[in-house]
């Protein structure tokens, strides 16, 4: 293939590209099947005035992450994820340890 | 449907922005009810925005307080200043204020009396200071430059704290009073903070009430708190802004209002955010409160 | 050090006493009522990056995500005030953190949230009008060279991991579903762009993470092309262009002026 592309054919892909953008979403969607896009949640004001409640050993709790007590147990999502060529296996976390001060 | 007959809704599109807020309820804006409250163009006060979280450059944020501000009275109150810490202010951080302010000419600016940052890291939390002559002189220092720099009255609000300092030579409303003589600020009265903290140090709120500089204050907060104990039992309240103003609180504001008159309120909300409406029902017994309790002021009759 | 400082060093360390000099009415037990700073600081801290990280906390589950994110807060605590920006740095601090070793693409799910907030507050820009596009077109000889403008809002991130399938598994009502079918090991590039008031995630095909990266790179739109073809046979110039477009990526593209 030619490395260099013609002014025509990158005026034809930025055409196209301009009649796709000014269709309907739904139908854009049909047109580009490959896209994946996807929105999340919304975030929140994170500066704010509230002090923690009922959590009063969060900030005095002392974690230990050195010892050699680690045992797999995975809690979150990450459980459902899996790796054919990792090891260990996706999916796999080790164990904290907490200590309250 | 309006509570107050001073009030005839939201101000639409107000051209030129008031000099104080109104003396009305007030809530915190919150993300969560950003479209609610354009939706619905609730009958209130005014708006208190925590200024650090505007401080971004675009985005949703500035768009939703962009079009809130075209209908609602705005006060701006700072969370991230840290007036009682030992290192000079943050310049950088006081040019980003005076740029918010600039933007939205809020009809109120106010900040803590706590610090919240040391050698450059930031502990988000308003931390508790000494009562003794070398932060007075700090606090003062650092409101004229504040006050300077905005070129404009800041108003500095009472703390809620857990713990009290054995170097203090002074009492909270004695070292309060000295600040506001000294350097012209006016005063936040947080109600909720005043119980709490009264409450955490044995002392009397209505005695602390009689012997602050109660002819300064220009806004009132009420929020709620949770209780938890010290180690020997005895109630230590906790300043969470979760849950709906305490009914002591309520009391006691009406004793505040007893002696300031007629003052912009706000309801506080931070944790566990209810539905807007819920909100709007505390912000309506603050209203009804302020309308049946508190005499018009001498300066709002001639207005 | 003056009080702050041994105050602020309490206050991260749980392995540091209380501040001296405290006291209470009653004479009860200044280190509890202090520990309700520490709870306040630690606890606030590791809200705001719940807040910035749900997946990573969807994928580790709530209470190793936080006591995770308190280790980042106690190592790396806030430079500023403004805390919708704070959690740079989480991602490498996942890297080297080893309980987490076991979920390789970790980090880098970190990293698109990260970019994902970054892009939720950057300055706010016009995407290009259809007036500025039909010119580019009209100016059709001019296109190769032609360089693209991008609104700030719009970051963009390679990784060797499906980053943006496992992302969107979670904005799922079924991602346990979705989930079992992601292999976690392919390599996918996100594109990161808030346009209006959503920030939205969209996977690129290998030829249009090169167009884009080396358009970002400041090459021209015909190099970045060419590139793009060269690396990956299936680069559909017009699909990436229209998924740009549509995204509210591109906020201008400026031509050479023509020589006479």
């Amino acid at each position: 293939m030619n490395q260099t592309l013609t002014a025509a054919s990158l005026a034809i892909a930025l055409g196209t590209a301009m009649s796709i953008a000014a269709a309907p979403v739904v139908a854009q969607d049909k047109m580009m099947a490959d896209k994946e896009k996807c929105y999340g949640v919304a975030l929140k004001g994170k500066n704010d005035c509230k002090a923690g409640a009922g959590t009063s050993c969060a900030g005095t709790a002392k974690t230990d992450h050195q010892g050699n007590a680690w045992s797999m147990v995975p809690k979150g999502s990450c459980e459902k994820t899996a790796s054919k060529t990792s090891p260990t296996g996706h999916g796999q976390l080790m164990e904290f340890k907490e200590k309250k001060a | 449907m309006s509570i107050l007959p001073l009030a005839a809704g939201p101000r639409r599109s107000d051209p030129a922005p008031a000099r104080s807020l109104p003396r009305r309820a007030g809530i915190g804006l919150k993300p969560e009810h950003f479209r609610a409250i354009l939706q619905t163009l609730p009958d209130l006060g005014f708006f208190e925005i925590h200024a650090e979280n505007y401080m971004v450059e675009g985005g949703p944020f500035h768009h939703w307080l962009t079009r809130i501000r075209e209908h609602y009275a705005l006060s701006v109150h700072g969370v991230g200043l840290s007036i009682g810490g030992a290192a000079p202010l943050d310049e950088a951080h006081l040019d980003r204020l005076a740029a918010l302010l600039d933007r939205y000419q809020p009809e109120s600016f106010s900040e803590h009396l706590a610090w919240s940052s040391h050698g450059g890291n930031f502990y988000n939390d308003l931390l508790p200071v000494a009562y003794d002559r070398v932060t007075l002189a700090r606090v003062c220092e650092h409101i004229d430059r504040v006050q300077t720099r905005l070129r404009r009255r800041m108003l500095l609000e009472n703390p809620a704290t857990y713990v009290e300092f054995a170097a203090s030579t002074m009492d909270e409303t004695g070292f309060i009073s000295e600040v506001v003589a000294r350097s012209g600020c006016g005063l936040l009265l947080d109600v909720n903070n005043l119980y709490v903290s009264c409450t955490n140090h044995g002392r009397d709120a209505r005695d602390s009430i009689r012997r602050l500089p109660l002819d300064t204050v220009a806004q009132i907060h009420l929020a709620g708190f949770a209780v938890e104990s010290d180690s020997l039992g005895a109630p230590l309240l906790i300043d969470s802004h979760g849950t709906p103003v305490a009914e002591e609180v309520w009391r006691l504001y009406c004793h505040v209002l007893d002696r300031v008159g007629r003052t912009p309120t706000l309801i506080e909300r931070d944790n566990d955010i209810p539905a807007l409406p819920v909100l709007l029902a505390e912000a309506a017994r603050a209203d009804e409160i302020l309308c049946r309790l508190a005499p018009m002021r001498r300066d709002e009759v001639r207005a | 050090m003056n009080a702050n400082a041994i105050f602020a060093e309490a206050l991260l360390d749980p392995a540091v006493p209380c501040p001296p000099g405290l006291a209470s009415w009653n004479g009860s037990d200044p280190a509890q009522r202090f520990a309700v700073y520490r709870n306040n600081v630690v606890v606030g801290l590791v809200d705001a990056l719940a807040d910035s990280f749900p997946v990573t906390q969807e994928l580790v589950g709530e209470t190793f995500f936080r006591a995770m994110a308190r280790e980042f807060v106690r190592a790396a605590p806030p430079r500023s005030p403004v805390l919708a920006l704070y959690g740079q740095g989480f991602a490498e601090f996942i890297e080297s953190f080893s309980p987490a070793a076991g979920l390789p693409y970790l980090p880098d799910v970190a990293r698109l949230e990260m970019l994902r907030v970054l892009a939720w507050h950057a300055a706010d820009a016009a995407p290009v009008s259809r007036q500025a596009l039909a010119a580019a077109l009209a100016a059709a000889e001019s296109l190769p060279l032609a360089r693209f403008e991008f609104v700030p809002a719009l970051r963009l991130l390679a990784s060797p991991y499906a980053i943006v399938s496992l992302w969107a598994a979670h904005q799922s009502e079924n991602a346990a579903l979705e989930l079992a079918g992601v292999a976690t090991d392919t390599p996918q590039t996100a594109l990161v762009c808030r346009h209006e008031l959503e920030v939205a995630i969209y996977r690129l095909a290998p030829g249009a993470a090169d167009f884009l990266a080396g358009l970002l790179a400041g090459q021209s739109f015909g190099a970045a092309a060419s590139a793009a073809f060269a690396g990956d046979p299936e680069f559909d110039p017009a699909a990436t262009l229209a998924l740009l477009l549509g995204a509210g990526a591109i906020a201008g593209i400026a031509t050479p002026r023509r020589m006479s």
